[in-house]
């Protein structure tokens, strides 16, 4: 009876573990599909709103998917503070907090970090350019992590089961 | 508007100090230097002057002091802070609110209106397009000129510009170089003639104020920040010119108020106004009628008798110190030397 009930452990932890590596293969293209619809927005805001960088990054906060929603709040709370920070740097902190709960990886991660070092500092055209290239990078990370996603997802969600099916069979 | 609590100076000297507003545009290290000050040097601060590379000024009533890196006065130039690229980039992207793309008008005229009325001069390399300038770049210079308001700076003035005859007021310009307290003077007797001066000019009057540059009334989201009196309509943000005529289409202003007349199509809207039975009430820089009478457009207008009033402001006696009150159609001095 203890060896079933271990053998089930087995099984249902190692499945867990595959289903979470799987989720984060299903979950990076869909935040990355909102990230792109939130730099859209933010390249809006600041094109043809002439909107202040922490207005703008409010309003997306606001309107876009809840996922990605808290990089925009959290950048826009601390320009909104005034302790001297730069745009730079609060969306740096805002990054990291949002990076570490987020399913994106480093190459994602290079990409919004790059836009926030242009993040506010020049002319209207010179952001919109900014933006535009940062959304293409966007853009084509998605496709790659759909390819990923439809090779792995299933992959993971099965190889997690069947190996711990093999490590009982193995063990019993 | 930026919150200014989070200085932590509530009930301490540094919250009365009417440039608190600017504090929040400085980078860190400037802020906390100015903030070391003494309290009688900070309470007559007037402008604070950032050139890269340069010593860190400050331009006091009394004249200018260096800053040295510990907050105190400096005696000597190389005791003083120098401003550094860092410092100037950040001051920039402090003063545009990281949002330097929605501030592309106010690059073309050279300054920014901060929070509280206060402006930011900015110099740098302008970049032109058909002659005219586009835009500023590789911004190296910065004077924050520190607006105050001045309850009862006009009180002496008011008996002047008053015509108790038809209880309304004569068609003043207030004439002074800058930095010789024309907007302040302004401010106060806009916010005197719209509540209204008892045994003076009892009701107010409706004002109309074209606040070109949010300097007067300090609007934050088109709400006056400063008062500017009960009857006091406010257009922010608009040139004075299509401003005045909006106004008074659009408000039934009994006066109009605006500063810094001085461009071509700013007097032809005045004229206008002047014979539309409203009163006027402007400022211009010079330092004396006859400068202002060499200056091509002011020049017509001086001459044509229009104007009532020219209140002459200096800073012999401290800034908003009235010189002279001169007739505009005599040309005689009303009054010489009115008390502050």
């Amino acid at each position: 009876m203890i060896k079933l009930l271990g053998a089930a452990m087995v099984v249902a932890s190692s499945g867990i573990g595959g289903m979470t590596v799987a989720g984060r293969y299903s979950r990076r293209p869909r935040e990355l599909k909102s990230l792109g619809y939130a730099l859209q927005m933010l390249e809006t805001e600041i094109s043809y709103g002439a909107n202040q960088l922490k207005v703008a990054l409010e309003q997306v906060a606001n309107r876009c998917d809840k996922v990605v929603a808290p990089l925009f709040s959290r950048a826009a709370a601390e320009l909104s503070a005034a302790t001297g920070i730069t745009a730079a740097a609060a969306w740096e902190n805002s990054l990291c907090a949002y990076y570490r709960k987020s399913a994106l990886n480093p190459q994602d991660l290079i990409i919004l970090r790059s836009l926030g070092s242009s993040l506010g500092i020049s002319d209207r055209a010179d952001q919109v350019k900014h933006l535009n290239l940062a959304m293409e990078q966007i853009k084509s990370e998605n496709t790659k992590a759909e390819d990923e996603a439809a090779r792995n997802v299933k992959l993971w969600n099965h190889l997690g089961f069947l190996g711990g099916l093999l490590v009982v069979l193995i063990l019993y | 508007m930026i919150s200014a609590d989070f200085i932590n100076c509530k009930g301490d000297r540094y919250s009365a100090w009417a440039g608190n507003e600017i504090l929040l545009v400085l980078p860190l290290n400037i802020r906390r230097m100015i903030s070391t000050l003494p309290g009688q040097i900070l309470d007559s601060v007037e402008e604070i002057r950032v050139r890269q590379g340069k010593p860190l000024l400050l331009g006091l009533s009394s004249g200018d002091i260096f800053v040295n890196p510990e907050g105190q006065p400096a005696r000597q130039v190389g005791e003083a802070y120098h401003v550094t690229a860092a410092d100037m980039e950040n001051l920039i992207e402090l003063i545009s609110g990281s949002s330097l793309y929605a501030l592309e008008e106010e690059l073309r005229t050279g300054f920014i209106t901060l929070p509280g009325g206060h402006r930011a001069g900015i110099t740098g390399r302008a970049v032109l397009d058909g002659g005219k300038v586009r835009t500023l770049k590789n911004l190296s210079c910065c004077n924050l000129r520190v607006s105050r308001e001045v309850t009862g700076a006009a009180t002496g003035l008011l008996p002047h510009i008053v015509n108790k005859r038809n209880g309304s007021i004569y068609h003043t310009i207030l004439v002074s170089p800058p930095r010789c307290g024309k907007t302040t003077m302004l401010r106060d007797i806009i916010r005197q003639i719209s509540g209204g001066v008892p045994g003076l000019l009892y009701p107010g009057l409706t004002v109309g104020l074209v606040d070109e540059r949010s300097e007067i009334a300090g609007c934050y989201r088109g709400v006056p920040q400063r008062d500017v009196g009960i009857r006091t309509d406010v257009l922010d943000g608009c040139p004075k010119a299509e401003g005045m005529m909006m106004l008074l289409r659009s408000m039934g202003p009994q006066v109009i108020a605006a500063d810094e007349i001085g461009r071509r199509e700013d007097v032809d809207a005045m004229e206008e106004v002047l014979n539309a039975g409203v009163k006027i009430l402007l400022t211009a820089h010079g330092s004396t009628l006859a400068e202002l009478a060499e200056r091509p457009v002011l020049g017509r207008l001086i001459r044509s008798k229009m104007i009532e009033r020219y209140v002459i402001l200096s800073r012999s006696r401290g800034a908003g110190t009235v010189e002279n009150i001169v007739d505009g159609k005599t040309f005689r001095a009303v009054a010489v030397g009115v008390r502050k």
